[in-house]
């Protein structure tokens, strides 16, 4: 087995190697660059230019610096994320367990989720203005919605006869609620975590393509503007691998909290 | 249809402990109704282990169900001990035939967990744990999740998860009714061992004959929908009973055979309705 992943890991490695020395040398054939638009360097720029431009992108003597404008998306998408996980899980809880309120909400609910959530983001960007605060919004309300409506369809699918035998055993409502409805609903919640994180950068992302002057979004934009490709690809490498890291952060943590779960163990087979 | 005698002189038990009144239920579905309960009435009394058998779909677990506060009559009524139940009692516990340990929580969790609820110290409830733990044979699975566990052993926990907290009054939804033979012999055996401790009352719901038998002081037999009470038997075996070599008795086999034919009748009404 070890050897195979170290195989896969081979050709893993080729490929990108591969990929960066067309992208070097290829772009400084004139026939391909020609004929190819998508591996002309104005486009596309060349590995050692995008290296060059990320090391003078995080020269400290920048007024904002590209360590600066990773550490500003990371808090906002960071931050909306919290907030709208918790709030979204918090609505999600009490809302699925009771069926009155949820039966009023329903046609609010359904009609706002199908709305883009992209497209709210002028509305927010008029609302809160280019500062932090509109970032935080955006991601807020992506992460709110995403949560809450697996939340809400988790506790909507307790299991009647857990909460009977919690019930038997002597629980009382919160009991029931922290035992019960918690737990099997948080196997709901955590699945969309990853998504949601996602999501939550895409929303900031976006949010700075619109207005403010920090985070990596407005480095893409300013890209655009002075027609410097290499900046946008630093800039969308650098989304590349916080997106990444985010996920995988939020998966470990999915893991952890959610160990009871057969697909997280290998499973031993009880004996009578 | 035979006419039934008064369900008052089927048996009168000394000391009531569970009283159950001309049951009625009747549930709407979508485009009929559906008359459950006909008219059950039975007593159980203190220490008794009673079964509640049945043709599939007659009621038996409605009339558990009820008895056990979870759901409501639509008329009759149910007494423990004197009080009416309109909702859980404390004092009584309740075992499904599907499996409903906590899957978020450990075996050992899963057990105490009842005791938990009722505030008891956490010294005092790794204790008692320990002790159902061994008693369960659940040695060296105390930190697994039920997921790692077999069918009979996540039973085998929500039997001590029950017991832990000494219910008075025990009622059992076909508790095995998922289970292999095999498993199941050892659990009807286990049930008895820890009901021979404490004595407590147990009302079971069953539809296989010989758990019925090897089980129960007394069996309640219920009619076809809509149930009544067919007849109620006594089952003289002297306790402990062996679960394996009880059945080849022949005292066994004679009840066996006498509540077969009664059951039959039954099944015979059922294909016909």
């Amino acid at each position: 087995m070890r050897s195979r992943r170290w195989s896969i890991h081979f050709w893993q490695a080729v490929i990108v190697i591969v990929v960066l020395l067309i992208w070097e040398y290829g772009t400084q054939v004139p026939w391909i660059t020609r004929h190819i638009k998508i591996l002309d360097p104005f486009f596309i720029s060349t590995p050692s230019r995008i290296v060059q431009r990320f090391i003078e992108l995080s020269n400290p003597a920048l007024p904002v610096t590209l360590p600066e404008r990773v550490l500003s998306t990371l808090a906002h998408t960071i931050v909306g994320f919290f907030v709208g996980v918790s709030t979204g899980f918090l609505a999600g809880l009490y809302l699925g367990r009771d069926r009155y309120l949820a039966a009023v909400f329903e046609p609010f609910i359904i009609a706002f989720n199908t709305l883009p959530r992209i497209a709210l983001v002028p509305l927010v960007t008029l609302l809160f203005g280019f500062g932090s605060l509109a970032k935080i919004m955006m991601a807020w309300l992506i992460c709110f919605f995403i949560v809450f409506f697996n939340t809400f369809e988790g506790v909507k699918n307790v299991d009647r006869d857990i909460v009977n035998s919690a019930r038997m055993l002597g629980a009382t409502r919160g009991q029931i609620m922290r035992t019960v409805y918690l737990p099997a609903a948080l196997g709901w919640t955590f699945a969309s975590l990853t998504p949601a994180i996602s999501f939550a950068l895409i929303g900031v992302v976006i949010g700075e393509f619109l207005g403010g002057d920090q985070g990596i979004g407005y480095l893409i934009i300013l890209s655009l503007a002075t027609l410097e490709s290499a900046d946008m690809m630093v800039a969308l490498i650098v989304l590349a691998a916080v997106g990444i890291a985010l996920a995988l952060i939020v998966r470990r943590a999915e893991r952890y909290l959610l160990r009871w779960q057969p697909r997280y163990y290998a499973p031993t087979d009880g004996a009578d | 249809m035979t006419s039934l005698p008064h369900p008052r002189e089927l048996s009168q038990p000394a000391d009531v402990r569970i009283r159950i009144d001309s049951l009625h239920r009747r549930f709407q579905l979508k485009d009929r109704e559906v008359v459950a309960l006909g008219d059950v009435t039975f007593d159980v009394a203190d220490h008794e282990f009673v079964s509640l058998i049945g043709p599939s779909g007659c009621g038996k677990s409605t009339v558990l169900n009820i008895a056990a506060g979870l759901m409501t009559p639509t008329s009759g009524s149910v007494h423990i001990d004197g009080e009416l139940v309109t909702r859980p009692l404390a004092k009584v516990g309740y075992i499904f035939q599907k499996d409903t340990t906590f899957p978020w929580k450990t075996v050992e969790d899963n057990i105490g967990i009842g005791l938990a609820y009722r505030g008891v110290p956490a010294e005092e409830r790794r204790r008692r744990v320990a002790e159902m733990v061994r008693m369960a044979k659940l040695e060296g699975f105390e930190k697994a999740y039920p997921a790692m566990l077999s069918g009979g052993m996540r039973q085998r926990v929500a039997l001590m998860r029950s017991f832990i907290v000494e219910p008075e009054v025990l009622m059992m939804d076909e508790p095995f009714g998922a289970l292999d033979t095999h498993t199941r012999l050892n659990l009807h055996d286990e049930l008895l061992r820890l009901w021979e401790r404490t004595r407590q009352v147990i009302l079971f719901v069953t539809h296989d004959l010989s758990e019925a038998i090897t089980l129960s002081d007394r069996i309640v037999l219920l009619s076809h929908r809509p149930s009544r009470v067919k007849a109620i038997v006594d089952i003289p075996l002297k306790r402990p009973r062996d679960v394996i070599t009880l059945r080849e008795t022949p005292e066994y086999l004679e009840i066996y055979r006498d509540l077969w034919h009664l059951l039959g009748e039954e099944f015979q009404l059922e294909s016909e309705g």
